[in-house]
């Protein structure tokens, strides 16, 4: 297999997470360790998962931000049923919610499809409904320590080869998702409809079922996330990690997808979730608070973004390319 | 009369609206009565109205052009920052300062910086092409950083006694903010309806190519349009800080979906260039009388935010129904002809 060549951006990324890690461990000696290493990859497995669905729906031209409340909705509900059935079974945890996400992302997509409505319009209105939903019907409350299911406890501590389980998850899920965008039809048609739908419609893409196929891989991916979340932390609080949803659609742009869609590269969207998630993490070396942590997350997204967005800019203009 | 009747054909949404308005006025009438229909009621919606009617337009104008701004709430937490450093003497000391002084100074900077964060998104969007959502994305995690990167994420008390009372204060019954916002409702919808600059905002969010090949100048008037957000969004601030005397990162973060919601209700299109600041005014009233219904049934915030995401769904999909039964008369006409 050849390996293609990086990409500009990629390779911009590169540099600067280089450079950080340079710096971060010329000030601090305690950075450069396995611990850390372990930790970092442990605590970006959910965000890489959540990261290729967010991909997949940035190149067929579309935004969602419905996912963190589909993750926290079909987790929640899942261990509840688990500890409600007595089944103390992590398969059964990760079935369960892995088709409620997916149902709710289908949803999604059914709403987008048939009334024509604005993507990100319309999964902050889903996104408000599921999550209300839960909270006013299911329940609010918390899940102690002391009640939450052994296996959630294994599983949150599993390794493989010495890796953190959750983390062989979150490389295998990125696989399948490279497969499928760069190696199958399907993820022909997703190209294709982010760069114009109309064209792709006349190119004979069924964009029902392309638009299916995304926002329900998206939905089945949260749900995954929502069991790897909850195994990870200890208390199980169904009113976290919503709210955090634009955070992982900036990593994944960051990576350099071309905005209106259409294009994208999984390795990009792994770079974009490094740099959050290590930001996230190191700045208490540098001695700077967590306070600091959106305001450089923000220098570089406003930097990343602005520098494709001129490109493009500027060959549309050499093109004599008129678009919105 | 006629003319009236002949409006309201014209303008479905706006009439469906009025419906709607009606019928929620009567229903709530009647189920809450003297709760509802009280003058210290309507009093303490007239002051929760213009907290959050400013972002409302503020959102309805970036829509209009077909974009939108995700950065408002973000802008109006950082701005009030800025105020309320000068007003707790932060960046100078304002022991020896006459409070009136203060406080104009700190309503110049907080509307300064509002305006400057508004502009920033209007050349991000306009001269580098950036798509909206993602740009003001950007800033708004950007200006969420600055804000939290100056205070720590703490809030900052006023510390100017008077600054308060600007908020609270009443003509007869009717708070003075109130007039202020809707003296802005008539001046932003007279510049909308009968100036060029209102026009090609219109222009604009339907197809920026055609205004450009008609003589006019698309990036002009994004980078004017979101300058005027920003603006917006300051008095907003101004107001909010005013109300609760302090100011932090992260207060009315729920006011971005809100604001969303009423431009949506209002009948603003979200691809651009369709809807009246009329319907945004009707919007508004619409979803405060729901909201102080909310309070007096005292409904939990997560059942609020169901029945928010519901009426926003319900609102588009209802406003897909309008619109496609319109363009099938149209197309039956064109077969006719």
């Amino acid at each position: 297999m050849k390996l293609r060549k990086l990409k500009q951006m990629e390779k911009y990324l590169i540099s600067i997470l280089i450079a950080y890690i340079i710096i971060v461990s010329v000030v601090s000696k305690n950075f450069l360790s396995v611990n850390t290493l372990f930790d970092l990859l442990k605590t970006s497995s959910g965000t890489l998962i959540l990261a290729a669905g967010v991909l997949m729906v940035l190149i067929s031209g579309g935004i969602d931000v419905s996912f963190t409340a589909i993750a926290v909705v079909s987790g929640y509900s899942s261990i509840l049923l688990m500890m409600k059935l007595g089944v103390d079974n992590i398969f059964f945890a990760l079935i369960v919610a892995a088709i409620i996400g997916l149902l709710l992302g289908i949803i999604n997509a059914l709403i987008i499809y048939f009334f024509k409505l604005s993507t990100f319009i319309t999964t902050l209105g889903t996104s408000s409904v599921f999550y209300g939903f839960m909270t006013t019907f299911i329940g609010t409350s918390s899940i102690s320590v002391a009640d939450k299911p052994q296996s959630l406890f294994n599983f949150g501590k599993a390794t493989l080869f010495g890796l953190p389980l959750f983390f062989i998850m979150a490389v295998v899920i990125l696989v399948i998702t490279w497969f499928i965008l760069y190696r199958t039809t399907l993820g022909r048609s997703i190209f294709a409809i982010g760069n114009s739908e109309e064209s792709a419609l006349r190119a004979g893409i069924n964009i029902l079922k392309t638009k299916l196929f995304v926002y329900s891989y998206m939905g089945l991916l949260s749900g995954i996330m929502g069991i790897v979340y909850f195994s990870e932390i200890d208390l199980i609080n169904p009113i976290s990690l919503v709210g955090t949803e634009l955070m992982v659609i900036a990593a994944v742009v960051i990576g350099g997808i071309r905005l209106t869609g259409g294009e994208g590269t999984i390795l990009g969207a792994i770079l974009g979730v490094s740099i959050i998630q290590i930001f996230r993490s190191t700045l208490v070396f540098l001695g700077l608070s967590t306070s600091w942590n959106d305001l450089f997350i923000g220098i570089i997204l406003l930097v990343s973004v602005s520098l494709i967005s001129y490109q493009e800019r500027k060959s549309n203009k050499e093109h004599l390319i008129f678009s919105k | 009369m006629e003319k009236i009747k002949k409006g309201l054909k014209s303008d479905t949404n706006i009439s469906v609206l009025l419906v709607v308005f009606i019928v929620v006025t009567l229903v709530l009438g009647f189920m809450l009565q003297g709760k509802f229909f009280s003058i210290n009621n309507f009093q303490s919606m007239a002051f929760q109205i213009s907290e959050f009617g400013f972002l409302a337009i503020a959102m309805s104008l970036a829509m209009l052009t077909g974009g939108i701004d995700l950065s408002i709430v973000a802008n109006a937490g950082l701005s009030g920052i800025v105020a309320a450093f000068v007003m707790s003497g932060k960046f100078f000391d304002i022991e020896t300062m006459n409070n009136v002084v203060v406080i104009i100074i700190a309503v110049f900077s907080a509307l300064a910086c509002s305006t400057l964060c508004g502009l920033f998104n209007g050349v991000l969007i306009a001269k580098l092409s950036i798509p909206p959502i993602l740009a003001t994305l950007g800033t708004m995690i950007f200006y969420t950083g600055l804000g939290m990167a100056l205070t720590n994420g703490e809030s900052v008390r006023v510390g100017v006694k008077g600054f308060s009372r600007l908020s609270s204060m009443t003509l007869g019954d009717v708070p003075y903010i109130f007039i202020l916002l809707v003296v802005t409702f008539i001046i932003i919808s007279f510049i909308l309806s009968k100036t060029k600059f209102g026009r090609e905002v219109y222009m604009v969010g339907q197809n920026p190519i055609t205004l450009k090949f008609s003589g006019g100048d698309p990036e002009k008037i994004l980078i004017k349009t979101y300058t005027l957000v920003g603006f917006l969004v300051g008095i907003s601030a101004l107001i909010i800080i005013s109300r609760v005397n302090s100011a932090r990162m992260g207060f009315g973060d729920t006011y971005q979906l809100q604001a969303i919601l009423v431009a949506v209700l209002g009948g603003i299109d979200p691809d651009g260039g369709k809807g009246k600041i009329l319907g945004v005014a009707l919007g508004i009233t619409v979803i405060q009388f729901l909201q102080s219904a909310f309070t007096i049934f005292q409904f939990t915030p997560y059942a609020k935010k169901l029945i928010w995401g519901a009426l926003l769904l319900m609102v588009m999909i209802l406003n897909y129904f309008i619109n496609n039964k319109k363009v099938i008369k149209s197309l039956k006409k064109v077969k006719a002809n």
